[in-house]
């Protein structure tokens, strides 16, 4: 079945339509805005499930001399993801009526994340590079404005630009590499395009094509990398993970839908979309497994472990998400003979499965710490009395994390095992690390989940409060509605490869392949595999580990305080480093000192033009060794101690005085060179300057700068012989040259009156003086622009002198508006601006900073 | 093809400056001149874009006073030109409006209104000639008139920088007068087309091109200082900062491009014609490449300086003046980073997309940083301040200005879909064409430090707890309007009690404290970048028009040659030669003598 491409369109304008709504409909209907937006999603969610089961695109214009085109691509991936942000987009819509009951911002906050789901689809469905990375930018802006939703909170708005820094700097690396593959393909038979897949010149259908341009051009390696730093920032990979624990300062809702379930899901579904084009089938283990495998095996392992040394609740979901995230493109990030498709089937079914049990839980921690006012671990326990169906909710979902049969995550993250095996068993030596790494992780990750799950029993701490109400309704239904969902996964796991997975792998296999049937059900769980062992295994260590989890989180809370081997440590670092760069500089190059301005100015000229005719090889000049005439000589001596004696004058007047012989001296110059109307002209300026600089130097001060130091006078005195040479040598090229035909010789024939002429003639100056031709006729635009440049000289002094008065009197009038700060503001200022206060009662994960929580915004 | 339309801009401007001055005992008129000649610029300049965009080759010409080129003033206006013209008019428009309400009363009264549009006539003279000498009166122009408006609060910090604003650009001309007065002396002309022309063939006309080349350094001196780039932005931070907003906003979105629109047309289009080999250490290149190889990696050094240093020094701005003075330092690196990578590419393909680049850049960052300028000046207006320690929890006072300013800020840095982006995007792969990966890391880190510096404006002066200022501000703002909607709740009697306050109760009552006409100006330009972004096709086809008749230098000299300016209209044009020129001037020469 082809998309319908009108439905498709109106699916993802669906929600950026709705947004201009919001703030009216906030006025009438208040908080139950939830609902609309709700329903908008609904809406989404209605229209992409008419395209189940549709495959291929459809290309609408955007930009046709750039190339690119709004193409959008149906197929089981996209679709996954589309039901994925439309469907919990629904839910947490729902759960924000409640949630978001007393805080503050509702237009804001729904506003924005109608926005976020829109650009969500966007992802999900574009197939044009840019466009694709269109809405890719758009889900880090609202992500960015979301995290910053307690906009007053020093910590929000830390984790917000922490997040806003990593994803939108991974993405522009990331749109570096898609420029890369454009360029490649354009060396390519089928042409440059942005499209990756779906049409017949697409990126994907001419694979191999593209593949070798890049590797004829050795781009392969850095396209591969620059896209993959986009996927690993976005979905919070080791080492730019950092970002995530931080994002929690958003509103739980929020960290459900965009930080759990969607947004960060973005990365590994372009890992997912992209390999069929750098993962082709191959008889040998290609870069992108050695790349991202590794990368998300790594991840996964590193980030289970902080999960560990979590103390807040959304914290140690957040490195979980990290965690599986990692387990995903570890899954996609396996490719080649033995794993091309259970890596794809590991990668599309964890996504699905992920989302859901991790939304759960999320929805669940929004209801912990609604109910019972705190998110610390250690505060918290035994709270299945008190809220029994959310215990439930919360045992299917973190079973599921667990990996215990046969519950949703179990499922998938066998997939990985089976793949790691293989690989390992296919290519033997250092390969076996992969199994060994994933369950070593997947050990960690039973721990945390478990530790998570015993919140809900063994015994209530003391400081709990007692009036743990239960949630209402609209924050209840949508997690125990994911939870359905993933325990039906988890019994019957058909039912979701049949109803996404299936055709969500497919789209990640080598164009060629032909995929085979997933099918996965409880039975299989009786025949023993080697990757059975391997879950049994991760669950076994788990179990026996877990009474040492004390030890355990005191360990990782240790390990991670090393400044050296913290990612945290390096973003502070750097940004708090760049604060103290940017002040020096600042200062260094702008500190107000006027010569340290002009300085660099001359030097930067002088060496530019010296350069100039240094590079332009040899230049020749005529003259050099003639000796001129006496009187020249006699005339340019005076001018040459007249000079300097200006260097050495002590007073304005004497430098004044000795300036202006420089300038007669140039008159006598003239003179010698037979220009007469040229020499008046110097004299009458040399003198009205002169005078004029007499009657004004009266009011100024009398001294001059002193030069202070030896060095600095030498410095000076060198760089103004450098600028000097320069315009010597300037003149020196100058004058040697003698272009044939100048345009003078024009002006002298036309500045007269004809030989034979009319009354009337315009092809003639009619003049006597062929200056004042040129300047009254022949170049008058110049004389235009020159009596503005006088006009405006005069206005300037006009303007100057009465906004003065006028200034001054403002000044008289109103003393305090200008004065400095108003002392009694000052410390509520300083207070609202510093560092937040580490108090104990802090709701905020400020651990998950490292320490760092809101010092540099 | 010949046509009067083309100074038409230059008159409106100029006549608006003139009645300005002359209705000075009529403020009310003279405002409402202004805003309306500001008005008829941009009609004219549409006009213009319109009569360009039908003329078959692209190009109207204007003789002035009715002399051939290269003898008399030469008008040019081509794709290049009107899009430059077309971002001077939206901008200049909405910053006399801006400036209605922005400035003093008596302010407007003395001389503003004259000096802003007399600051305009500078721009599109400097765009429009075909002249070096005529550039560098035009450059005066520009000068005297900022150099004015920037002293124009005339309060101590206001008087120094300006005048060092001033006496760096006084020296700027004394290099420029330099550099025309040997470019003269040695190809003879001053007109763009004819030097070009005769570098082009310099045994032809009898020139060595060789000292050309160090002229041309020494003139482009000049541009880089008006552009505000590196090591010649000295002027920058405190003009900036002591410049009135609105014009700011002309200086950095408009000022600043016609260093950028005197580079290209300048060394691509007349420079680049001129077959030298150049060698230096480091630097070499074929005839093919000419002048090129040599600015190619001047032009880089700058840029690279100008992207990082600029984005480094903006992160930890006191101010948001300021901080969006170093961020027109860095942005100017990204708009000469592709005609840096341009200018060394053999491939014509890649030096259009190069120059398109620069071009598109050029317009975001006019649009962009005039409207953060606007923005931040209406904060200023309603607070009294732009100090980021007196700022604060603006989007709660001010949403709709907060929304502008974040538009302006994300087209910084480059968010699609709003033209940044498109800048962006086009700097990126003029780079990876090019195949240079050191333009292309410039490229990324220039961009990872407009998120540091954006972001950390954003996170100080609009979100945060609001300051006693901002408070201060909503309470005026509240007993300004008793009869809005501010009064509804009843709260409002015990307001300025807890102004001071954080619970931020007594600002959900006001609406918006800045001042409704300044907001509405910094939207129009926030609008203009979304749909200019949104609908990018006609601006990239403008944008790759543009690249193209710069480097199309013989279509540029067919369009201003002397040999067939003087009978266009008899045989309706003609390739013309440098035969007929020769012969022309010998005739004369027999005449005359």
């Amino acid at each position: 079945m082809q998309p319908d491409a009108a439905v498709l369109v109106a699916a993802l304008a669906l929600p950026f339509v709705a947004v201009p709504f919001v703030p009216a409909l906030f006025r009438v209907v208040g908080q139950r805005v939830a609902f609309f937006a709700a329903a908008v999603a609904a809406g989404s969610f209605g229209l992409l499930a008419t395209q189940y089961g549709a495959h291929g695109a459809v290309q609408l214009p955007w930009i046709p001399s750039l190339g690119v085109s709004l193409t959008l691509y149906v197929d089981g991936l996209a679709l996954l993801i589309g039901f994925l942000a439309s469907g919990v987009g629904v839910l947490v819509f729902t759960y924000s009526y409640g949630y978001m009951a007393h805080e503050h911002g509702h237009v804001k906050y729904y506003a924005t994340l109608l926005a976020f789901m829109g650009s969500m689809l966007g992802v999900a469905f574009a197939a044009d590079l840019l466009a694709l990375f269109v809405f890719w930018e758009l889900t880090s802006v609202t992500s960015f404005l979301l995290i910053g939703h307690h906009q007053r909170e020093d910590a929000s708005q830390y984790a917000a630009r922490k997040s806003m820094l990593i994803t939108v700097a991974g993405g522009l690396f990331m749109l570096a590499g898609f420029l890369v593959l454009a360029f490649a393909s354009g060396d390519t038979a089928a042409g440059r395009t942005f499209v990756l897949i779906g049409t017949e010149n697409s990126l994907i259908a001419n694979g191999e094509a593209v593949r070798e341009a890049l590797r004829a051009a050795g781009l392969f390696v850095p396209a591969l990398a620059l896209v993959a730093v986009g996927a690993i920032t976005k979905s919070a990979q080791a080492p730019f993970h950092v970002w995530l624990p931080n994002a929690m300062e958003a509103p739980t809702p929020v960290s459900a839908f965009l930080h759990s379930a969607t947004m960060v899901k973005a990365g590994v579904y372009l890992v997912g979309r992209f390999r069929p084009l750098f993962a082709p089938e191959l008889p040998s283990v290609p870069e992108w497994t050695l790349l991202l495998a590794t990368l998300g095996l790594v991840s996964m392992t590193i980030t289970a472990i902080l999960a560990v040394g979590a103390t807040d609740i959304k914290e140690l979901l957040a490195y979980s998400t990290a965690s599986h995230l990692g387990l995903i493109i570890a899954g996609y990030g396996l490719a080649g003979p033995a794993a091309v498709e259970l890596g794809a089937e590991t990668g599309a079914f964890h996504i699905f499965n992920h989302a859901v049990f991790k939304a759960t839980l999320f929805l669940v921690a929004g209801i912990i710490a609604h109910e019972a006012h705190t998110r610390k671990l250690e505060e918290l326990g035994g709270l299945a009395g008190d809220l029994p169906i959310v215990a439930g909710i919360t045992g299917i979902a973190a079973l599921g994390m667990a990996g215990v049969p046969p519950f949703n995550g179990f499922w998938s993250k066998e997939l990985l095992f089976e793949t790691t095996y293989f690989v390992a068993v296919e290519h033997g030596g250092l390969y076996w690390l992969y199994p060994a790494i994933a369950v070593f992780g997947s050990v960690f990750t039973f721990l945390y989940s478990i530790r998570f799950l015993m919140l809900f029993f063994g015994d209530r701490p003391s400081g709990l409060a007692d009036d743990i109400h239960r949630p209402p309704l609209a924050m209840l239904a949508p997690p125990a509605l994911l939870a359905a969902i993933a325990l039906a996964t988890g019994i019957v796991p058909q039912l979701g490869i049949d109803a996404v997975v299936q055709s969500a792998f497919e789209a990640s296999l080598p164009v060629a392949a032909e995929a085979h049937s997933l099918t996965l059900s409880i039975p299989k769980l009786f025949s023993f595999t080697p990757y059975l062992g391997m879950s049994l295994l991760t669950v076994g260590l788990g179990a026996v580990a877990y009474p040492f989890y004390g030890r355990l989180h005191a360990g990782v809370r240790w390990a991670r305080a090393v400044d050296y081997t913290s990612p945290n440590w390096y973003y502070d670092g750097l940004t708090e480093g760049a604060n103290g760069v940017s002040r020096r500089l600042a200062v260094g190059l702008h500190g107000g000192a006027f010569r340290t301005y002009v300085a660099p100015l001359l030097l930067g000229t002088a060496v530019l033009a010296l350069a100039g005719y240094a590079a332009a090889g040899s230049i020749s000049v005529d003259g050099v060794g003639a000796v001129p005439p006496v009187p020249l000589i006699v005339v340019l001596g005076v001018a040459v101690v007249g000079a300097g004696a200006v260097a050495r004058a002590p007073s304005h007047i004497a430098g004044v005085l000795t300036l202006s012989v420089l300038g007669f001296m140039v008159a006598i110059v003239f003179i010698l060179a037979n220009a007469p109307d040229l020499a008046l002209t110097q004299l009458v300026i040399e003198t009205l300057v002169l005078v004029l600089f007499l009657l004004v130097l009266d009011r100024l001060p009398a001294y001059y700068g002193e030069i202070r130091s030896r060095a600095r006078g030498i410095a000076d005195a060198a760089l103004a012989s450098l600028v000097g040479f320069t315009v010597f040598a300037t003149v020196l090229v100058a004058t040697s040259a003698s272009p044939e035909e100048p345009i003078f010789q024009y002006f002298l024939a036309r500045a007269g009156v004809p030989a034979e002429h009319g009354p009337f003639f315009s092809d003639f100056g009619g003049g006597s003086n062929v200056v004042n031709v040129i300047l009254v006729d022949f170049r008058a635009f110049d004389t235009l622009g020159e009596i503005a440049v006088v006009a405006m000289a005069a206005l300037s002094v006009l303007t100057l002198v009465g906004m003065r008065a006028q200034t001054e009197t403002e000044m008289a009038e109103r003393p305090e508006s200008d004065s400095a700060d108003d002392p009694a503001a000052t410390p509520a200022t300083d207070g609202g601006r510093g560092p937040p206060p580490a108090s104990a009662d802090d709701p905020a994960p400020s651990d998950g900073t490292d320490g760092s929580g809101g010092v540099d915004r | 093809m010949t046509s009067t339309v083309v100074i038409a801009p230059l008159l409106v401007a100029l006549g608006t400056a003139i009645l300005a001055l002359l209705t000075r005992r009529v403020p009310r008129l003279q405002r409402a001149l202004s805003v309306a000649g500001a008005g008829a610029y941009v009609v004219g300049v549409a006009v213009l874009v319109r009569a360009v965009r039908l003329d078959p080759d692209g190009r109207l010409v204007y003789r002035v006073s009715n002399w051939d080129g290269p003898f008399g003033i030469v008008l040019i206006a081509d794709p290049l030109s009107t899009l430059m013209l077309a971002l001077a008019a939206v901008v200049s428009l909405v910053a006399a409006v801006y400036s209605v309400r922005f400035v003093g009363r008596e302010g407007q009264r003395l001389s503003y209104h004259a000096l802003y549009h007399l600051m305009v006539v500078g721009v599109t003279g400097a765009l429009l000639t075909g002249d070096v000498f005529n550039l560098f009166v035009w450059f005066e122009v520009m000068l005297m008139s900022s150099y004015v408006l920037v002293a124009f609060a005339s309060d101590s910090d206001a008087t120094r920088a300006a005048l060092q604003y001033a006496v760096l650009n006084l020296l700027g001309s004394a290099v420029m007068l330099l550099a025309i007065g040997g470019l003269y002396a040695t190809t003879g002309t001053l007109n763009m087309a004819d030097m070009a022309r005769r570098l082009a063939d310099p045994t032809a006309f009898g020139i060595d091109p060789a000292p050309v080349l160090g002229l041309s350094a020494l003139l482009l001196v000049v541009f880089l200082l008006k552009a505000g780039v590196m090591p010649f932005q000295f002027w920058v931070p405190d003009a900036y900062r002591a410049a009135p907003a609105p014009v700011t906003a002309v200086l950095a979105g408009v000022v600043k491009k016609v260093g950028v629109y005197a580079v290209v047309r300048l060394y691509f289009t007349v420079f680049a014609a001129a077959p030298l080999t150049v060698s230096l250490p480091g630097i070499s290149g074929g005839p093919e490449l000419g002048f090129l190889a040599f600015f190619g990696p001047v032009l880089f050094l700058m840029a690279t300086a100008s992207a990082i240093l600029g984005g480094l020094g903006a992160i930890d701005q006191p101010d948001m003046e300021g901080l969006l003075a170093y961020s027109s330092i860095a942005q100017i690196g990204f708009i000469m980073l592709p005609l840096a990578v341009a200018a060394t590419a053999a491939a014509p393909a890649v030096r259009t997309v190069g120059i398109a680049a620069a071009l598109v850049y050029s317009v975001n960052h006019g649009l962009a940083k005039s409207l953060l300028f606007l923005a931040v000046g209406a904060a200023e207006d309603a607070i009294g301040s732009t100090r980021l320690s007196d700022l604060g929890g603006l989007t709660e006072v001010a949403p709709v200005l907060s929304g502008a300013f974040l538009i302006g800020a994300l087209s910084l840095v480059g968010i699609p879909p709003l033209t940044g982006f498109f800048a962006k995007l086009l700097v990126f792969d003029t780079a990876v064409r090019a195949g240079a990966p050191l333009a292309l890391a410039v490229a990324l880190a220039g961009a990872i430090l407009t998120i540091a510096y954006v972001t950390r404006a954003w996170n100080n002066a609009f979100w945060g707890s609001p300051g006693s200022r901002v408070h201060a501000a909503a309470t005026a703002a509240r007993t300004g309007r008793d009869d809005g909607p501010a009064v509804a709740d009843g709260g409002h009697a015990d307001a300025a009690d807890d102004a001071h306050g954080t619970a931020g109760d007594d600002l959900a009552t006001v609406a918006s404290i800045a001042d409704p006409v300044l907001v509405g100006c910094t939207l129009s330009l926030a609008v203009l970048l979304v749909a200019l972004g949104i609908g990018f096709d006609p601006l990239y086809a403008a944008a790759t028009d543009a690249a193209a008749a710069a480097l199309d230098t013989e279509a540029y000299v067919r369009a201003v040659d002397p040999a067939i300016a003087g009978d266009a209209i008899a045989d309706g044009g003609g390739t013309g030669g440098d035969q007929d020129v020769a012969e022309q001037l010998r005739a004369l020469r027999g005449d005359g003598r």
